[in-house]
């Protein structure tokens, strides 16, 4: 059986440039990059040229990159960061302002931040992309010290106005933070056109190593570290540095944004066909944000008439990998406080389905896909109505 | 042929799908997510019986099967746990696990499974099928006694019945953890669950109240009497009863006595000597026939009215939404809610729940007067 893998939003594959850059960091000695002798200063090299590379590529200083240990860390580090920096400096109860169809992990922060003195609050945006953004007046009348937002939803692919809030948060002198795993290597970020406090990105969505992260933290915006021991990454990340993972998310980096001009256009080419073909076979199949401006790679739909939990697995079995969106550990399928956000209970009466393509995917595998999907539907729908 | 297999993460349904694998099936595993233990109390946030989930995956990854999850909590909830409620405000003993496998677990692996083109539907429990002369799908006894699981089985839909797969039925408990080790399986060394899944501390007391409304009169004090009305105690509230217990009655008795049957209205437990848990005849209601049809007034059947019980003979006396059986012996402990299997030799006739037992000089008036039982704790079937 032939597979076809569409699911990079999840996790997309290493790029064999990235395994070649990586290769010499991961055998024999490598040095320690805080020790003074000869291999120690090879690896400090290695680190610092990648630390470099990645600050040219995103247009931010290099001393701004703090290389960390993936996506989920980056976010946890800005916003619990932020929040003990605040209860350091005494100002008591504080609010931090989300959307509300931020990824769990900057929800979950957010919560757990309540134990720091945080109150969340969110904004609203809905299914054509409008978003209630605050004005500066109000973000200083509602006494917000903090925003987050992400630039690309992960389960519908819809980017969301991140240069208009990071104009409002300027004025209003409230550091931003960016999400941007979805973004990068698939929108152009510019970081240095967006007064944007903090960003977000991960390794492995962009064809670079799992448990890499980057957090851009710009010049004056200051957080209390949740970690300690060694003072690594300017004592926002302790512990010894991961040189090989800092090359390849480099590397990884590089390459995405390097291929991008060509590789967005593609995949929003495959995307539309994909699109296109589903919703013509499947009646009734709603695109999830589809009047919203939107990332290239993922294609977000709600299918009608299905059991919420099953489609993902009946595609594995006929060897193709998607996803419902996003679950939880146990795979539970709960709609998603996206789904939720952009549809209230309509959401409930639609199953999630995500397919997103990343830079193996091909033609061909669109079109096996367009063959294959709909029949598998179909089999659910007679099926669900078979017993009850 | 494709079957989907349904795992628990214990050690019966990992042999289950192992046997399926080496019998050369296409083998495709799931965990049904009924319940979230965040409700129960804990220090561990862990979600929705992410143990018994992962353990399952993990023996998937082990067989080289794919495994997914199926939720349904929300069905679960309304259809198991709020009737396990109800049952016990009532002051009767339910069967959880015999309504969750009629109502829940093996209609959605069916709807499921067919969803996933699956042909078959297995599960880990000790029952057999067998296909008679005329093509009709019979439900046997597990061949260890000991395990047997028939008896939770008497309310799946008989339409079922020809798409189910039993793979431990001729097995027995130690072979099956014997074949667990040799496999190789995370699970083998697993213990025997004992508690219903979701009251996994045992305790349905506290359960209950968080379940039911403060002032519920099941959690309200009330009087213990004898089946004479003579008053000989009080207690904290029905709810913490089970019919048959003798444990917590408090001491004072000249000898053991026991819960005979507890009354919602008034909020009374009776209790009395071992004598009085006897009962001729029972009423059994809410039935299903696996058979198509019920049997006829005048026959007999094999009934079982309790887990781990033999099945006894009895009289089949009248039959129509429910059954009337009278016991050949008096039984003891006939427990309301409990269910009541009724069989033909190793076949599963049916079944349904006991509405009332009557005693033997109430039977010759037929003025039912209480139910008793014995069930110190719930049976499940896992």
């Amino acid at each position: 059986m032939g597979t076809i893998y569409l699911d990079h939003a999840a996790t997309t594959p290493l790029r064999p440039e990235v395994a070649a850059a990586m290769a010499p960091f991961l055998q024999g000695l490598v040095g320690n990059p805080s020790s003074v002798h000869r291999w120690g200063r090879a690896a400090r090299s290695a680190l610092e040229d990648a630390r470099e590379r990645t600050a040219a590529l995103l247009r931010v200083r290099s001393d701004e990159i703090r290389f960390v240990r993936g996506g989920t860390e980056s976010v946890n580090v800005a916003v619990l960061g932020r929040a003990a920096w605040l209860r350091e400096r005494g100002d008591g109860e504080v609010v931090f302002l989300r959307s509300r169809l931020e990824h769990s992990a900057v929800r979950e922060s957010m919560d757990a931040a309540g134990a720091l003195g945080v109150r969340s609050e969110t904004f609203e945006v809905d299914a054509s992309g409008r978003a209630d953004l605050p004005t500066a007046r109000e973000l200083s009348a509602r006494g917000v010290e903090f925003v987050s937002c992400q630039w690309v939803n992960q389960e519908t692919g819809m980017i969301l106005p991140v240069p208009d809030l990071a104009r409002e948060c300027n004025a209003a002198g409230v550091p931003l933070h960016v999400d941007a795993v979805q973004a990068a290597g698939r929108i152009p970020l510019e970081l240095d056109e967006h007064p944007i406090a903090m960003v977000s990105l991960s390794g492995h969505k962009l064809g670079g190593p799992r448990s890499t992260g980057i957090l851009v933290l710009r010049k004056g915006t200051e957080l209390r570290p949740l970690m300690f021991g060694g003072g690594q990454e300017r004592g926002l990340r302790p512990g010894t540095e991961d040189v090989a993972g800092a090359v390849g998310i480099a590397r990884a980096l590089d390459l995405s944004l390097d291929t991008m001009e060509v590789e967005s256009p593609r995949l929003a080419d495959l995307r539309a066909w994909l699109e296109a073909g589903l919703v013509g076979a499947i009646p009734g199949t709603r695109v999830h944000a589809g009047g919203a401006s939107r990332a290239p790679h993922i294609l977000g739909l709600g299918i009608p008439d299905l059991p919420m939990d099953v489609l993902p697995g009946a595609l594995d079995l006929e060897g193709i990998g998607a996803s419902a969106g996003s679950a939880c550990m146990s795979g539970s399928t709960e709609v998603s406080p996206t789904l939720r956000a952009l549809y209230g209970d309509d959401a409930s009466g639609y199953a999630p389905l995500r397919l997103s393509l990343g830079w193996t995917t091909s033609a061909e595998e669109v079109s096996e896909a367009l063959r294959k999907i709909p029949p598998i539907v179909e089999r659910i729908r007679v099926s669900a109505g078979v017993t009850s | 042929m494709r079957i989907l297999v349904a795992m628990s993460g214990g050690v019966d349904s990992s042999v289950a799908a192992a046997l399926l694998v080496q019998e050369g099936h296409e083998v495709v595993g799931a965990t049904m997510k009924t319940f979230c233990y965040k409700e129960s109390a804990g220090p561990s946030r862990t979600c929705c019986g992410l143990d018994g989930i992962l353990d399952a995956r993990r023996v998937a990854d082990h067989l080289g099967i794919p495994h997914f999850v199926f939720d349904v909590e929300e069905e679960f909830a309304r259809d198991v746990v709020d009737d396990f409620v109800a049952e016990y405000a009532q002051g009767r003993t339910p069967n959880p696990c015999v309504r969750c496998n009629a109502n829940t677990k093996f209609r959605d692996l069916l709807r499921r499974g067919r969803a996933l083109g699956c042909d078959r539907i297995a599960t880990g429990h000790y029952a057999r099928m067998r296909t008679a002369a005329a093509g009709e799908s019979h439900l046997l006894r597990g061949v260890d006694r000991e395990k047997d699981q028939a008896y939770f089985l008497w309310g799946l839909p008989t339409s079922l019945l020809p798409l189910l797969h039993f793979p431990l039925g001729g097995r027995s408990k130690p072979q099956v953890r014997e074949q667990a080790r040799t496999l190789g399986l995370a699970t083998a060394d697993k213990p025997e669950s004992q508690e219903i899944c979701f009251v996994p501390d045992g305790n349905y007391r506290g359960f209950l109240e968080r379940k039911l409304p403060q002032l519920h009169p099941a959690l309200q004090p009330g009087t213990v009497v004898l089946s004479d009305g003579r008053v000989v105690g009080d207690h904290s509230g029905y709810a913490g009863f089970t019919v048959g217990q003798r444990k917590g009655l408090g001491g004072g008795f000249d000898r053991p006595h026991f819960v005979l049957e507890i009354r919602p209205q008034t909020r009374e437990v009776v209790v009395g000597p071992m004598e009085e848990l006897y009962a001729s005849e029972m009423w059994v209601e809410g039935v299903n026939w696996l058979t198509g049809t019920p049997p006829t007034p005048g026959g007999e059947v094999a009934v079982q009215i309790r887990h781990r019980a033999p099945g006894v003979r009895a009289a089949v006396l009248e039959v129509d939404e429910g059954v009337l059986l009278r016991f050949k012996e008096p039984q003891r402990a006939v427990s309301p809610g409990q269910s009541a299997a009724m069989f033909a030799g190793e076949r599963l006739l049916g079944g349904g729940r006991i509405a009332r037992a009557l005693t033997p000089e109430a039977s010759a008036l037929s003025t039912p007067r209480h139910g008793a039982g014995h069930s110190g704790m719930i049976a499940r079937d896992e």
